[in-house]
């Protein structure tokens, strides 16, 4: 059997020029409940890894520098 | 310094405002389980950023030297800092953390005033009594906003006639109708006049606090200006009327309820149905059954209620 | 991927609202004590209120409602179906809790005379306290898990509790979902906190995590309870939201009713009689939708300009901030239409209806040492405010267990087969992933088990269900990430189970739509005024029985009933 990677759009976008993940930042990553963002290891920046998004915002609230934002998935809208 | 391997306590002085901050932020969450220690000195930090994190990290950590460092602040060059300040000092909630921010009740800015009589509004202190009333006069709206506050916190007797005063003649609305709030722990009939007084202001959000008010003191003496109320031209006020005659359990407004339940406002033909259940008078009956076939079931279902109120009554 | 071992002296799982409650009430009775709190997400932002809470709608607070008023319209809410001791504990804590969640910074509505604004919402008591600004609840709860020394673990999934001997608690088993190291952690006693079983229907978006609750409660609780022998009640009683369309946000009819602000049909009139958030209710919502006045509205557009911008505040700051965001772009404004509802997927959640673990007025369940608070225990109509009355009866109750009780021995046997549970889905290379797993269970929910019941298609679901269980062994998962959707597979698939099985066993219609089943129309005191109880039986499999109902310490004579039945249901349907 084998496995599809299907793409989808994510709602959650990083703008890379306000990430400071570089710096040690994980606010993003720590306060997702659903655990679906990650930090790329290659660019050091925030990214949305999961499309398993609830909408709820700590991400983007919490951002310390505003680079994080949310919309409603495409399926809701 | 590799700013991702190395510890938080590292971090928080970093030649980089950018990591300080971020360990500002991460503090609350980690491991050190003392962190007013490594917060306070960065209240001092070169940086507003960073003194803004550790403002609000600080938040409910009630010891007096968190108040004593955080109340200067309120005087920070950075507005961002003042207004974390003045956040963070309003969710102070024992009386001792009041003396540090005594002296910034008078004098400095209108702002700094305003965020100071804030904070001391729930710590209920004798000592903020005579500079709130002195900031009834201030020429700034919000410091006389934050100064009602105060002095309705406090419920004291003396500051009735001072607070009637505001309600009455404050060129500011909402300052007027926070007064008419404040009021509402004196159920001496003093204030009555200033009360039903509001009850014609122009702003209808005033008129809106006062029927409530009338209610919440119990002030019987109120009920004719509150049938009057059950005239205005703002809905909210006749509602808020008809909800103050029930819990006055005003016979006289028996007459002013009834022609309320016939309104085509469903919300404040659901007041007049409920209000007529607190009255639990027998006339009421023929307008109660007839609203059980009102076009809104609210409406039928308090009007039953109350049909139940005033047949348990008579027994 | 490692084994971590630990060991305390109470574990309490999931960080939402309850447990940490639970975990600061628990160090305060005894500051010695070994607490761990755990939480599969992170614990400042996760559970029920990771964005806070816009008011409280139970608060019993003195000279607005009594503790014996408010069990009375429980009791009534829930067709009489309570445990009135349990209830009564709520209600008789429910004010020192305000007044302490007060003095730890949580910001209640008051005049401006600093009393709390308690708002009247047509009940016969007033329950309903606005917080305005109410987004600060979990930092505020993360302060007092600091000041009280209780050790936070994030991102671990509790997947069982272990039992000894006696069938009490000696251990949880879990795993990182980031790194799959598998936790062994021995602990005296276990307070389950993992909130409502939000993730069983399939919302109507399609969007898996569109759902109503956090879709990290997905009845992990629920399961593990099962699993450790607990009983589980009244699962029939199933949770049903009104909810804005598309959206699966609540759509606050208890907030905005206090503005003036109803649901309506396409007509704009109101037809709901029963306000109170019950089945009832929803069973009037149900049939107003499909009986031919639908699309159902949340109507505020005759509000005053100042009413509405307050409501926006309200609900766009609080529990869930996106919904104005949502409004904006479907154009939606408040002042000008009315905004499409519609009627949630089932789940189970004690906040709202009445299903959950059993638990006692001490917030014990079946399981020595075993507590459960909040949406995943059964103490009905709870909401947060409950969540944390009964995170601290379980805190104060489980330290006192763990005084009088060591650690248990542990089954090196029951340790590698869990072990060996939670690793199979990463050893495999193909196979089913989690998602279809999960889907397919949740779309058969929708299919079979949404109200009204019908006897013929739960046992159709059923058969699927076991068909499902079956392919369950051929999950795989590529990352430590789907080995958590994998093991909440399990959990939701668990939860479907036991909904249609409770479900199938009370044979009569009660609570309106939550148990509206159309084999047996009529509510039948006779045979069924029981709570009902699900465990595992002998052989492995899920068993039903009866339970009386406790002695009623709040009684209520017929006038009252009347009374508050008047309150509840449309005239005609009181005279059938």
């Amino acid at each position: 059997m084998t496995i599809a990677a299907t793409p989808t759009q994510v709602p959650v976008s990083v703008d890379n020029d306000k990430c400071i993940a570089e710096k040690g930042c994980t606010v993003c990553v720590d306060v997702c409940p659903l655990d679906v963002l990650a930090i790329d290891m290659l660019t050091k920046k925030a990214f949305m890894k999961f499309d398993e998004c609830w909408y709820c915002l700590p991400c983007e609230t919490d951002c310390p520098t505003g680079a994080v934002s949310v919309s409603i998935p495409y399926l809701l809208r | 310094m590799d700013t991702l391997t190395c510890s938080i306590v590292e971090r928080l002085t970093s030649p980089d405002a950018e990591v300080r901050r971020l360990a500002v932020i991460d503090l609350p969450y980690g491991d050190e389980d003392d962190i007013v220690p490594l917060l306070l000195p960065r209240l001092k930090d070169a940086d507003a950023t960073v003194r803004t994190e550790a403002v609000r990290a600080l938040e409910g950590y009630e010891d007096a030297e968190v108040v004593e460092a955080l109340a200067p602040m309120l005087l920070d060059a950075d507005a961002a800092v003042r207004a974390a300040a003045g956040e963070v000092l309003s969710e102070l909630k024992e009386s001792a953390s009041a003396a540090p921010l005594i002296p910034f009740l008078s004098g400095h800015t209108a702002e700094v005033r305003m965020l100071a009589l804030r904070a001391v509004r729930a710590l209920r202190v004798d000592a903020a009594f005579a500079p709130a009333m002195e900031a009834l006069k201030d020429g700034d709206a919000a410091v006389r906003r934050e100064a009602v506050g105060v002095l309705g916190y406090l419920r004291k007797a003396e500051a009735v006639g001072a607070l009637a005063e505001i309600a009455a003649r404050d060129p500011d609305p909402e300052v007027r109708r926070i007064a008419i709030g404040a009021i509402g722990y004196s159920s001496e009939v003093s204030v009555l006049p200033s009360l039903t007084r509001a009850l014609t202001d122009v702003a209808w959000m005033v008129r809106d606090e006062a029927a409530q008010t009338l209610g919440k003191l119990r002030l019987a003496l109120a009920v004719p200006d509150l049938i009057r109320a059950m005239q205005d031209e703002y809905w909210q006020v006749r509602v808020k009327a008809a909800r103050s005659l029930g819990l006055l359990k005003a016979a006289a407004a028996l007459p002013a309820l009834v022609e309320a339940l016939a309104h085509p406002i469903g919300n404040l033909r659901k007041e007049a149905a409920i209000a007529l259940g607190e009255l639990a008078d027998p006339r009421a009956i023929p307008a109660l059954e007839k609203a059980l076939d009102d076009a809104d079931p609210d409406v039928r279902k308090l009007s039953r209620l109350a049909l139940t109120a005033i047949s348990l009554a008579q027994k | 991927m490692k084994r971590i071992d630990m060991e305390f002296d109470l574990v309490v799982i999931g960080g939402g609202t309850g447990g940490p409650m639970a975990a600061v009430k628990a160090k305060e009775k005894n500051p010695k004590l070994r607490v761990l709190l755990i939480d599969k997400a992170n614990v400042k932002r996760s559970g029920a209120i990771s964005m806070g809470m816009d008011g409280l709608n139970n608060a019993v607070i003195p000279g607005h409602a009594t503790p014996e008023q408010y069990v009375k319209e429980i009791t009534i809410a829930n067709d009489g179906i309570v445990d009135q001791e349990a209830v009564m504990a709520y209600a008789a804590n429910s004010f020192d809790m305000i007044n302490e969640l007060d003095r730890w910074g949580v910001k209640f509505e008051k005049d401006e005379t600093g009393d709390y604004a308690v708002r009247k919402v047509h009940h016969l008591g007033s329950y309903v306290l606005p917080m305005p600004e109410g987004h600060h609840m979990k930092k505020i709860l993360y302060r007092q898990l600091k000041k009280a020394r209780v050790e936070v673990t994030n991102r671990v999934v509790v997947t069982r509790v272990l039992t000894g001997e006696s069938g009490e608690v000696v251990a949880v088993m879990g795993f990182d979902c980031r790194t799959a190291d598998v936790y062994v952690i021995r602990t005296k006693a276990a307070v389950l906190s993992t909130g409502a079983a939000g993730r069983i229907g399939l919302p109507a978006s399609g969007y898996l995590m569109g759902t109503y609750e956090n879709p990290t409660n997905c009845g992990d609780g629920h399961a593990m309870a099962y699993h450790a022998g607990a009983d589980l009640a009244n699962l029939e009683c199933f949770q049903i939201n009104p909810l804005i369309k598309d959206y699966n946000g609540p759509a606050c009819a208890y907030v905005t009713g206090p503005f003036g602000g109803f649901t309506a049909n396409s007509k704009g009139e109101r037809f709901i009689e029963c306000d109170y958030w019950s089945g009832q209710m929803m069973m009037e919502f149900y049939f107003e939708l499909e009986g031919g006045n639908g699309p159902v509205f949340l109507k505020l557009d005759h509000l005053a300009e100042e009413t509405i911008s307050e409501i926006e505040h309200i609900l766009h700051t609080n529990e869930r901030p996106s919904r104005g965001r949502f409004h904006e772009k479907r154009g939606n404004d408040y002042r000008k239409q009315m905004v499409e509802m519609h009627i949630s997927e089932i789940g189970f959640c004690s906040g709202h209806s009445a299903s959950g673990i059993h638990t006692d007025a001490r917030g014990a369940t079946s399981v020595p040492g075993l507590y459960a608070a909040g949406d995943c225990a059964s103490v009905p109509h709870n909401y947060m405010l409950g969540a944390f009355v009964y995170g601290r009866l379980c805190g104060e109750n489980a330290a006192a267990y763990c005084a009088e009780h060591g650690l248990g021995a542990v089954s090196a046997g029951d340790v590698a087969a869990e072990e060996a549970r939670i690793l199979a889905p990463l050893g495999r290379t193909d196979g089913l992933t989690p998602f279809q797993i999960e889907y397919k269970t949740r779309r058969l929910v929708n299919d079979y088990l949404q109200p009204p019941k019908i006897t013929r298609k739960y046992e159709i679901a059923l058969r699927r269900f076991d068909e499902i269980r079956e392919d369950t062994s051929a999950m795989f998962a590529a990352n430590p990430h789907e080995l958590m959707r994998a093991m909440e597979a399990h959990s939701i698939l668990d939860c479907a189970e036991m909904a249609a099985r409770a479900s199938l066993f009370r044979t009569e219609s009660r609570w309106g739509l939550y148990h509206y089943f159309v084999d047996h129309p009529e509510r039948d005191d006779e045979n069924w005024f029981c709570h009902t109880l699900l465990s595992k039986g002998e052989d492995g499999r899920m068993q039903m029985r009866k339970k009386a109902i406790e002695p009623y310490i709040v009684p209520i004579d017929d006038e009252e009933r009347s009374a508050y039945q008047r309150l509840r249901v449309a005239r005609n349907a009181e005279a059938a």
